[in-house]
């Protein structure tokens, strides 16, 4: 028997390609990483040089100088973690209910789910902004976690659906039928199978509340102060310190990264869910 | 969109640093805690000079309250002067570092909804009209007249650089404080202009025949760089100093014209010199851009903020030391050198309480009086020395002279001369709806700068969308 060898063009073609699409993702990571390890005056050289003596200069100054940002990375925890456990304890129940109760206006309320995701976010800071205003949570975690659950509600609910939906109705019926009741079939039953679905939220969910800007400058202030927002201030004025953004940046990036790679097979498997659906919308 | 440029050296200098080790800290977030202003200054027991002033500083103790600040080394060195103030007047001072592309919609979100969670704010001279027009700032007449609140003769506001006063007026009312400014100059190499035997230029011609004579685009060598980035505070920071060079106005008897000869002939002159004699990457630069591309002697000359001195003599970057001396802007064929009056100044929140605004006002009186300003300036201890002190006095004191020395040759005499007789009250449209109006002709010279359009045929187009704008 003959095992056949893949045509040698597509053996290199394979590595080749896939190295430069890598290659292209990967660059402007390196880059940083490179440029957090350079003074200023390394950063500013033209042609780039590759071949400089590294300083930690950068990452001293950023975790323990003026401008440390270790303060607004644990803001960005609390504000992060937070706006993650309450969006998963509503979505949850929230995607069930739109996947298999059945109620009134039922498709209405699903599609007003995503109503907050129907403008830009910019057209809804100002209203959000005078709400908080009333309620004192101007610069407070209550407020920013609070707004930042606009946006990953509708996209946590809208995820988590897809996952109860490929629950086979079945399962959820023989937990009924063993008079389980609803929330112990949810609890026992459901839930252990929508576990991979659930993590994917969560990470998805971290990730954007880490990487949030926009509302965390409007909302925020010197009490509530995301990562996000303290790097922008390495752009002054009157110039960029390149050097001191990328240790920033690198720094900023290394939980998303940990994460990413800690969590890889569940993201993997929630971008291909519903790509081939068993189950069914009833 | 922020256009104040340059400015001092960042906070990684051996000035921010030096400011630590005299324990002013900075807390992390950019924050200043007001708990630190125990902190020991070398200046700090030496409150003299402000008890002099006959107002009583502590009549608004144990208020506190919070000013929002871009990051910038001559913000930063005010931050670290703030405990002097908390000790002259019990107030307590929060500092917010907000980013200079965000603050306008943070102060105006704070301004408009009335949460007066600023006292008061950084505020760009082309934000009084909008500001004014809705009452959202007071105006400063009111503090300056009241003898309990300013020593008139101490304090002595004739002093701040009247151009910078009039861009901070509307109708003859002043509605912020200058702090801290600059002017528009001409920054050249004086080694690569002396090789080639040019001068600096005296007219705009004169400017494009320099430019020329250093260009050399087959090895990639050009004669000059201006800010070619859209932007209200980008390549429209340069083309208004033009625009009036060339005879333009921007509004009369309430029309606007920007699309008149002048206006025309401006714009070609801009997008000609740029696409002739400059980096042909120079249609994305930024005014930080322009400096580092001198520093690194990669350009021989460019148009921009006096205050970018700092930044082209930083040593742990340049490589032109010693080498850099400054010019006014030429002369346009109208016969007139147009600089800009950037500043950043202090206004009062309308809807603060009287007592956060008595507050206010005195941390403006403080920020803004000649004292702070020279210990901010040359009697400041590190590197990074402000060059955009706010009054004129200071600007011709003999210390500051000396102060600048590091910043290359007649410094001092093309900043005074740009401040005394080249600064232009309406520079740009002073009119609410600038913001508006900044951007669309921002996008109109970038069309034209990149070749998309004619200049005639994008100021056309420029002109009838103001026109509705204004009508708007």
């Amino acid at each position: 028997m003959i095992v056949a060898k893949p045509h040698p063009i597509r053996a290199i073609a394979v590595p080749v390609l896939t190295g430069a699409a890598l290659a292209i993702w990967a660059f402007p990571v390196l880059w940083a990483l490179l440029t957090s390890f350079k003074t200023e005056r390394d950063v500013l050289a033209y042609p780039p040089s590759l071949i400089f003596t590294p300083t930690l200069a950068n990452y001293h100054d950023v975790l323990f100088g003026a401008t440390s940002i270790v303060p607004n990375l644990w803001s960005s925890v609390i504000v992060a973690v937070g706006a993650t456990f309450f969006t998963v304890v509503f979505a949850v129940p929230a995607a069930y209910a739109l996947a298999r109760l059945r109620y009134p206006a039922k498709r209405a309320s699903g599609f007003y789910v995503l109503a907050t995701q129907m403008l830009p976010p910019v057209g809804l800071i100002i209203p959000y902004y005078l709400v908080l205003q009333r309620v004192g949570g101007l610069d407070t975690y209550f407020g920013l976690i609070l707004i930042d659950l606009t946006l990953t509600l509708p996209f946590a609910i809208w995820l988590m659906v897809s996952y109860f939906e490929d629950v086979p109705l079945e399962m959820e019926e023989a937990a009924l039928l063993d008079r389980a009741g609803r929330f112990g079939a949810l609890w026992h039953v459901i839930l252990p199978q929508v576990r991979g679905g659930i993590a994917v939220t969560t990470i998805f969910v971290f990730l954007n509340t880490w990487n949030e800007f926009l509302f965390a400058v409007v909302i925020g202030g010197n009490r509530v102060r995301p990562v996000t927002v303290a790097m922008f201030n390495f752009m002054s004025v009157e110039q960029t310190q390149w050097a001191r953004l990328a240790a920033g940046a690198t720094l900023a990036m290394l939980p998303v990264i940990l994460i990413g790679l800690f969590a890889q097979r569940h993201i993997v498997k929630g971008l291909t869910v519903g790509a081939v659906k068993g189950g069914g919308r009833r | 969109m922020s256009e104040r440029s340059f400015g001092g050296r960042g906070p990684r200098n051996p000035g921010r640093r030096e400011i630590l080790r005299q324990g002013a800290a900075m807390g992390a977030a950019g924050l200043v805690g007001s708990s630190l202003a125990g902190a020991a200054f070398a200046q700090a027991d030496d409150l003299g000079a402000y008890k002099s002033a006959k107002i009583n500083w502590r009549q608004a103790e144990g208020e506190s309250i919070t000013v929002a600040l871009i990051p910038a080394s001559y913000f930063d060195i005010l931050i670290g002067l703030g405990p002097q103030f908390e000790a002259l007047t019990g107030i307590k001072v929060r500092f917010e570092k907000i980013p200079p592309g965000q603050i306008r919609q943070k102060a105006m979100l704070d301004l408009s909804s009335k949460t007066a969670t600023y006292a008061t704010s950084a505020t760009d001279p082309m934000y009084y009209p909008l500001y004014a027009s809705n009452k959202w700032v007071d105006d400063l007449d009111q503090y300056l007249d009241d003898k309990t609140l300013t020593d008139a003769a101490w304090f002595n506001v004739d002093d701040v650089i009247k151009s910078w006063r009039d861009s901070a007026s509307i109708n003859g009312k002043l509605y912020g404080m200058p702090y801290d400014g600059e002017v528009t100059v001409q920054v050249y190499r004086k080694d690569l202009y002396a090789a080639k035997g040019l001068k600096p230029a005296d007219t705009y011609d004169e400017f494009v025949s320099n430019a020329k004579a250093l260009t050399d685009a087959s090895a990639r060598t050009y004669g000059v760089a201006l800010r070619g980035f859209a932007g209200a505070g980008q390549n429209m920071y340069i083309y208004p100093s033009l625009f009036r060079g060339f005879g333009g106005t921007w509004i009369e008897g309430g029309k606007v014209d920007v699309n008149s000869k002048p206006a025309v002939d401006a714009l070609a002159w801009y997008v000609d010199l740029l696409t002739k004699y400059a980096p042909p990457a120079v249609r994305n630069w930024n005014w930080p851009d322009i400096a580092d591309a001198f520093s690194q002697g990669n350009i021989p000359c460019y148009i921009d903020a006096s205050s970018s001195a700092t930044v082209i003599t930083n040593p742990e970057k340049s490589k032109v030391i010693g080498k850099i001396a400054y010019a006014r802007w030429p002369k346009g064929p109208s016969g007139k050198r147009v600089t800009s009056i950037w500043n950043w100044g202090f206004p009062i929140n309308a809807a603060a309480s009287p007592k956060q605004k008595k507050a206010a006002w005195l941390f403006i009186t403080w920020a803004c009086c000649a004292e702070t300003q020279i210990r901010g300036s040359w009697k400041y201890a590190g590197a990074g020395k402000r060059s955009g002190v706010n009054r004129l006095s200071l600007v011709r004191a003999p210390e500051f002279a000396t102060a600048m020395q590091y910043a290359g040759d007649n410094f001092i005499p093309a900043v005074l001369e740009s401040l005394n007789q080249d600064t232009d009250v309406d520079w740009r449209p002073r009119v609410p709806q600038w913001p508006a109006i900044g951007d669309t002709m921002a996008t109109a010279i970038q069309a034209a700068l990149v070749g998309q359009k004619k200049p005639k045929e994008a100021l056309d187009e420029a002109q009838a969308r103001i026109q509705q704008i204004l009508k708007g």
